[in-house]
């Protein structure tokens, strides 16, 4: 192909650069199904998560909302209500929590929206029913809407924490705060908080949704081949990683807090 | 508004003074120390008392534990969590400044730092020739002569629309449009709710008003007159458009403005007297008025209310 252009008189570099990076990923991808040691592409260990960054309070308009940046996955979300609606309109004793994920059309390489998210407002809403109190607004509706300004992988298990975080920061009532993060199973090695790459080599996947003060799980998923004894290790291993995560959650809450009590 | 808005930068020194003031404020008041509370963390209480669990908390396994994130208030046995950016909660008869957002048919739509616009309707506004009738399609057509987009209105509330807005009126010669001065916004729960909003300086010849909604307004003082004549109207709107308001009422207004700003930035309940003895603490020491929002004058500001607090809780436990 190469011989063709070089006759046609254009030179494509991009090409064989290409061919090159292809090369490096398949080796990186062999080195994580085998070696527990092995660095991922931005240098971590297999049981390291991406620094964390969340901030409360991005969108003003919005009774509460958060960003979320792990790594290349950002992630805002807004919270409003409980406000009156027109499907919660008959008397309910309990409140409606209605969620939404949409993709912006720039999140993800190829531009055109993501088809995964379809499914991810059912599962946001699975993940927070449990700890959100509903019967602490009936007959109005919590709106929550989360938008993902960039796919860069583990998107859900982020879209619900910075969700926890929204809910919190607009005043609704809940038992606990839901924390959540993902695992990767890729040949022997069980590899936390993945990119988007090694989710797509990915064996198998579990996301595991926690309270961690209540020390109980609101949802767990589990795709692809998974082996018994490697099942229960990683989801000990989401929990604790849950329950560290759930620390910068307060910490981040207690910080607005201090600024603002002072009487 | 809080210290952050303010974009503060204290020198070392600056920064242990105000600790010292805070923490003087917390010793102070110790049932807000250890305050700020998270989404199930358990909340510190006497076994031994009965306690009322209030809103915002929930029982597990016999401890009391939070279900927002906010501040404890506890009231003798009742244990609640107030949220910290709660929007401002309306209720029948509350004074409120907002801002005309939109021209609508025959009513005004304002913003008041509320989940949804408040409604002001033509019906219940003063006309400016002061005669009592029915609005006819000539005054819908002439609104924006009453009040034009970005006016500030003080009105009262009315009551709730059905779907959930705010109605409000002003048919009372103290509401209306407010001018010739400045607008300012504070966390709603700042402002609690007293016999008298609006407030009259005479010293400086200022108006004073604390909406509820957590707008304040501090303007030029206006007169209000019992009966307006149509004419005597028309001459003294001639008369105002041609004085300018006078240099020290400006600098007045200018200094009780910058008072509630570091006031709210510093997170204390607004009164009236709180902020003219702020405003009165920055003229002897000669602070010119855009130092008032500077680092020093925020320190110092934190440090006489720690005093103030501090010996009217001397003076009340020497009188008891």
């Amino acid at each position: 192909m190469s011989a063709a252009a070089a006759a046609a008189g254009t030179y494509t570099p991009a090409a064989e650069a290409g061919g090159k990076r292809r090369e490096k990923r398949e080796e990186l991808r062999r080195h994580l199904a085998e070696d527990a040691d092995w660095p991922r592409a931005d240098g971590r260990s297999i049981h390291d998560c991406r620094p964390a960054f969340m901030q409360t309070g991005p969108t003003t308009a919005a009774s509460g909302s958060a960003y979320a940046e792990f790594g290349k996955t950002k992630v805002i979300v807004s919270v409003f209500g409980p406000r009156e609606s027109k499907k919660a309109m008959l008397y309910s004793d309990t409140g409606r929590l209605n969620c939404s994920v949409s993709y912006t059309t720039f999140a993800t390489g190829i531009r055109g929206q993501g088809l995964e998210n379809k499914e991810y407002s059912g599962m946001l809403h699975k993940a927070l029913e449990g700890a959100v109190m509903l019967h602490t607004f009936p007959k109005t509706t919590v709106d929550v809407f989360a938008l993902v300004l960039e796919s860069g992988g583990s998107d859900l298990p982020i879209i619900i924490s910075c969700a926890s975080l929204a809910l919190a920061d607009a005043g609704i009532m809940m038992y606990d705060l839901v924390t959540s993060v993902s695992v990767s199973c890729l040949g022997k090695n069980v590899i936390i908080d993945p990119t988007s790459d090694e989710e797509a080599w990915q064996d198998g996947g579990l996301m595991v949704s926690y309270m961690p003060t209540r020390r109980e799980i609101t949802q767990l998923t589990l795709t692809g081949e998974w082996s018994d004894g490697k099942i229960t290790n990683a989801v000990e291993l989401c929990m604790d990683a849950c329950s560290k995560l759930c620390e910068i959650l307060r910490e981040r809450l207690k910080d607005t807090a201090v600024l603002e009590e002072n009487e | 508004m809080s210290a952050r808005d303010l974009h503060l930068r204290l020198s070392q020194a600056q920064r242990v003074r105000l600790e010292a003031a805070l923490h003087e404020l917390h010793t102070l008041n110790p049932a807000a120390a250890a305050a700020a509370v998270n989404v199930a963390d358990n909340i510190p209480v006497n076994h031994e008392d009965s306690i009322l669990k209030g809103h915002g908390t929930s029982d597990r396994d016999g401890e009391v534990v939070a279900t927002l994130c906010g501040v404890v208030e506890r009231v003798q046995s009742l244990v609640s969590v107030r949220t910290l950016r709660a929007r401002y909660k309306p209720e029948i008869g509350d004074i409120i400044v907002g801002r005309v957002s939109e021209i609508a048919p025959k009513r005004w739509r304002l913003e008041i730092n509320f989940s949804q616009g408040a409604v002001l309707m033509l019906s219940s506004v003063n006309l400016p020739d002061g005669v009592q009738r029915r609005r006819t399609a000539v005054d819908e057509l002439n609104m924006r002569s009453i009040f034009a987009e970005n006016d500030v209105v003080c009105a009262e509330v009315r009551g709730y629309l059905p779907d959930g807005s705010l109605e409000l009126h002003a048919s009372s010669q103290k509401y209306g449009k407010l001018q010739r001065g400045q607008l300012l916004t504070v966390p709603a729960y700042l402002v609690k709710q007293w016999n008298q909003h609006f407030h009259h300086l005479k010293q400086y010849n200022v108006d004073l008003i604390l909406g509820c909604n957590g707008f304040i307004w501090v303007g030029e003082h206006v007169v209000v007159a019992e009966n307006t004549d149509v004419k005597e109207d028309q001459q003294k709107l001639a008369m105002e458009a041609d004085n300018f308001t006078p240099i020290e009422t400006r600098t007045h207004i200018c200094r009780l403005a910058n008072a509630v700003r570091v006031l709210s930035a510093l997170g204390f309940t607004l009164t009236v007297e709180l902020i003219i003895q702020t405003a009165e603490a920055s003229l002897p020491s000669t602070v010119e008025i855009n130092e008032m929002l500077g680092a020093e004058f925020y320190v110092q500001t934190a440090e006489r209310e720690a005093k103030r607090r501090a010996s009217s809780l001397r003076k009340m436990n020497g009188a008891s």
